[in-house]
């Protein structure tokens, strides 16, 4: 299944936030969307995802979700979103209980994402019990669980330490290596932007317009930190983004 | 030349009560012993105050009597049926006031004018409208225990974590999924708080529903006792609503503990 | 503070002249006299407004309460010198920690004159209620445990060998709503209230207390347990005035000696203390109602008050032990036979 946005503007009263997107989000591969601070990226997620409605444009579903999704577009959230009385297995419970799976069949789906996510022997521990990684773990489990057609990722790893972040960005990567999966991923991070995006969408700030998109052809499997590849290309993006940036940054948060 | 080093003083500290344990009950103590001294010595008279040691006989005369159940059962039962209507009412609209933007235009400013008024005013009110049996008790502190509730209950509920709410919404749960498994839950914590203050009212108003047509009871036996000025009896009714009080801090101390277990 | 010499001359010869004035022991002694607002309190009211308080050198203040408990607990607290109202719990369990004692009678039943009278509900009367007798399970409104209503329906119910449900409504004024919503049957109540509750049609009288209690001392004069002992002089000065009180009182509204005039200034006087928010012509008639006979020389009617203790004592109301002696000073007034 792809995403096709067309024409996609939105603002909330006389403010503009977004103006004129017009995008594909092609399958099996993920998309970035990087940009300055509020140019708009989580709004644009939210329209994507149908949390939220455009006041212009168009957002279209371009084929039939696969087999056995439960939940086409499914989020994973910056600050994790668990619930905070429920244990890991129940949190990843949550999602299949509306769908009147066999109880069988639900636990059969809980154990096997845990153990995709390296969570089988925290199944019972309360959120409260595990560290920001291990909870953001559990968040991509939950998603997973509802074998989603696109992840709609919201900066899944800006709570996080950097440690954090790098090994939470090689789980992804091997997530997405055995069963490649669409996503788009909203960051402000460029090198994160670099390590996981098959195509990179630079916005610029608000109103957010798509400014430049750069798509990097290397494996995921074979980006590491220092590749020199891509090195230049977070480079050139933050060129790109420098000045919007700087920008952005001398607006009063008021317009 | 090396000059001498003088420590760097110390300015933190304070500000930071910690639980010691006993010293409550020895202030208690304390203070009995003190009262049961004076008393015994004259030096503070029998119109001031009961001797504790006679407080402590009229409560061992009321329960080996069996008076003490007759007067606690229809209390309890009072306490209970009216605390069950209020709170269950009280959650039910402190939900829809969280949820409904009607309700909450409609019930906020009803709610805010019924909180004030002393319940106890309304009581020959509540005699006319239910009977002078048990139905106005019933009433009495199911309405002292309702507002209370409302107002703890829809405060929770707007409290709770609405990242959680939107969440739920991406991955298509029903509405009444998140209602059931997302807001009732982050709103308990605010709810059984908010019950920790409507069941001390319930208690409270206890003796107010007691004034009007009770032979039984906890609340007529105070205001019995004081009737009488009858020191040791008025002190051993208002123990027993004391301990009741506390008694119903534990109880829900031991519900949050079983339902709250997720919090720190 | 100190004296000059002048100022204690002045002093001195200031007193000796008030002495001289006034026969009493106390020269402009300050007294303070509780009351409530009830007919049967007439007899301070007419002391006071006559002057009988002055000429004997008190300097007497009328100080009014909403109910007879709270009097008794400012006598015991030595807020209040003295006070009328009925046997109370409060009142025996009062003399009983050494605080107050009863000195005097103040109002009794007495067969011929219009006493207290039992009353049923309408919804009661028109299921058939039409006597005392017929009250058996009933609600019998009190104030509250231990209170004259409680004593009279106990001594109604033993009578008649029924059995009544005390219902308590702590205030004369929710057994006024109680009884004319129906939510209780039967209640007694002094006789201008159950007349103008029963001409409204609200409530209908079905007996007299008197029937049951001929001699029912229904309210005693008392004072703190201090007075009757170390100011004994000042005690027997306050029952004396009192009593010129009483005096009047029952000439003109009891015994009716005095003809119309007497009468209607009787009235007049009670009228500033009683039912005062209403003109004189509507309270005329509940004043004159009201009246009932005081009792001549706050004379104490013991048969009636050792009743009266025995009752509260077999209620488990007031401690086994009290005896009358505890609650009563027999050597200020005068005992009936």
């Amino acid at each position: 299944m792809q995403l096709s946005l067309v024409g996609v503007a939105h603002a909330y009263g006389d403010a503009d936030v977004l103006t004129d997107i017009t995008l594909d989000i092609p399958g099996g591969r993920i998309l970035c969307i990087v940009g300055p601070s509020g140019c708009g990226k989580s709004t644009l997620l939210r329209l994507i995802g149908g949390l939220e409605r455009p006041t212009r444009g168009q957002i279209l579903q371009m084929g039939r979700a696969p087999e056995g999704c439960l939940n086409p577009l499914t989020y994973v959230f910056q600050d994790f979103a668990l619930l905070p009385w429920r244990s890991v297995a129940g949190n990843v419970r949550l999602v299949l209980e509306d769908h009147g799976l066999p109880g069988a069949e639900a636990r059969r789906i809980v154990t096997d994402v845990l153990a995709r996510t390296r969570l089988s022997d925290f199944a019972d521990a309360l959120p409260r019990q595990l560290s920001g990684g291990m909870k953001q773990r559990v968040a991509i489990a939950r998603a997973l669980a509802v074998n989603p057609a696109v992840m709609l990722m919201d900066e899944p790893l800006s709570a996080l330490d950097s440690q954090t972040r790098e090994l939470l960005m090689d789980d992804l990567v091997a997530l997405w290596t055995r069963a490649p999966f669409t996503s788009v991923y909203v960051t402000h991070n460029l090198a994160e932007a670099v390590r996981l995006g098959h195509r990179i969408v630079v916005l610029s700030r608000r109103p957010g317009r798509i400014a430049e998109m750069v798509d990097i052809d290397i494996p995921l499997a074979e980006r590491t930190a220092d590749h020199p590849d891509l090195a230049r290309q977070q480079q050139h993006l933050w060129s790109i983004m420098r000045d919007e940036a700087r920008a952005a940054d001398s607006e009063l948060v008021d317009g | 030349m090396a000059e001498q080093g003088t420590p760097v003083p110390f300015r933190g500290g304070g500000f930071a009560p910690r639980a010691k344990r006993g010293v409550g009950v020895v202030v208690f103590i304390a203070l009995i012993a003190l009262v049961e001294w004076g008393t015994r010595s004259g030096w503070i008279s029998s119109l001031t105050l009961p001797r504790p040691s006679d407080v402590l006989a009229t409560f061992g005369e009321l329960w080996s009597s069996g008076r003490l159940w007759e007067h606690l059962a229809p209390s309890l039962t009072r306490f209970a049926v009216g605390s069950l209507f209020g709170v269950c009412a009280g959650i039910g609209v402190g939900f829809a006031i969280g949820l409904f933007s009607y309700a909450r235009a409609g019930l906020v400013p009803l709610v805010a004018a019924l909180f004030p008024i002393p319940k106890i005013a309304l009581l020959p009110l509540f005699v006319i409208w239910f009977g002078i049996d048990e139905a106005s008790k019933y009433a009495l502190i199911a309405f002292g225990t309702f507002t209370p509730t409302v107002v703890a209950t829809y405060g929770a509920v707007d409290n709770v974590d609405r990242t959680l709410i939107r969440m739920g919404q991406s991955f298509g749960l029903s509405w009444w999924s998140i209602v059931r498994k997302i807001v009732l839950p982050g709103a308990m914590p605010g709810i059984l708080s908010g019950l920790r203050i409507s069941l001390a009212i319930a208690i409270i108003l206890l003796v107010a529903a007691e004034m009007l047509g009770a032979q039984r009871g906890i609340g007529a036996y105070i205001l019995e006792a004081g009737s009488l000025y009858d020191l040791e009896r008025l002190f051993a009714g208002v123990t027993i609503l004391s301990l009741l009080g506390v008694a119903v801090s534990f109880a829900i101390g031991a519900i949050e503990k079983r339902l709250l277990r997720w919090r720190n | 503070m100190t004296f000059t010499r002048r100022q204690t001359l002045a002093l001195i010869s200031g007193t000796a002249a008030s002495a001289l004035a006034a026969p009493a022991i106390a020269q402009n002694r300050k007294i303070t006299v509780g009351a409530l607002r009830l007919t049967s309190h007439a007899a301070s009211f007419v002391a006071e407004q006559r002057g009988y308080f002055a000429e004997a050198g008190l300097d007497a203040e009328l100080r009014f309460f909403d109910a007879a408990q709270p009097m008794a607990v400012a006598i015991a607290s030595g807020d209040v010198d003295f006070g009328i109202t009925a046997m109370t719990g409060a009142l025996i369990s009062l003399a009983d920690k050494g605080a107050v004692r009863i000195i005097g009678g103040a109002l009794q039943e007495e067969p011929g004159i219009d006493g207290q009278k039992i009353l049923a509900s309408d919804a009661a009367f028109q299921a058939g209620i039409t006597a005392p007798g017929m009250l058996d399970g009933k609600k019998w409104a009190v104030t509250q445990a231990g209170s004259s209503f409680h004593y009279m329906g106990s001594k109604i119910a033993a009578a008649e060998g029924i059995d009544l449900q005390y219902t308590p409504l702590q205030k004369v004024g929710a057994i006024i709503g109680a009884m004319k919503s129906g939510q209780v049957d039967g209640w007694s109540i002094v006789p201008h209230i159950a007349k103008a509750l029963a001409g409204s049609g609200a409530v209908h009288i079905i007996g007299d207390v008197a029937d049951y209690l001929p001699d029912y001392q229904v309210t005693t004069v008392f004072t703190s347990k201090k007075n009757t002992t170390d100011e004994r002089a000042m005690t027997e000065e306050f029952l004396k005035v009192f009593s010129r009180g009483v005096d009047d009182f029952n000439a003109a509204l009891v015994d009716k000696t005095e003809g119309d005039a007497g009468r209607d200034a009787m009235v007049e006087l009670i009228h500033n203390y009683v039912y005062s928010d209403q003109p004189l012509e509507k309270a005329a008639p509940s004043i004159i109602n009201g009246a009932m006979r005081l009792n001549a020389n706050a004379a104490l009617n013991m048969g009636s008050l050792r009743d009266q203790l025995d009752w509260f004592k077999a209620e488990d109301l007031v401690d086994d032990g009290i005896g009358i002696d505890t609650v009563v000073d027999d050597s200020f007034a005068p005992t009936m036979a």
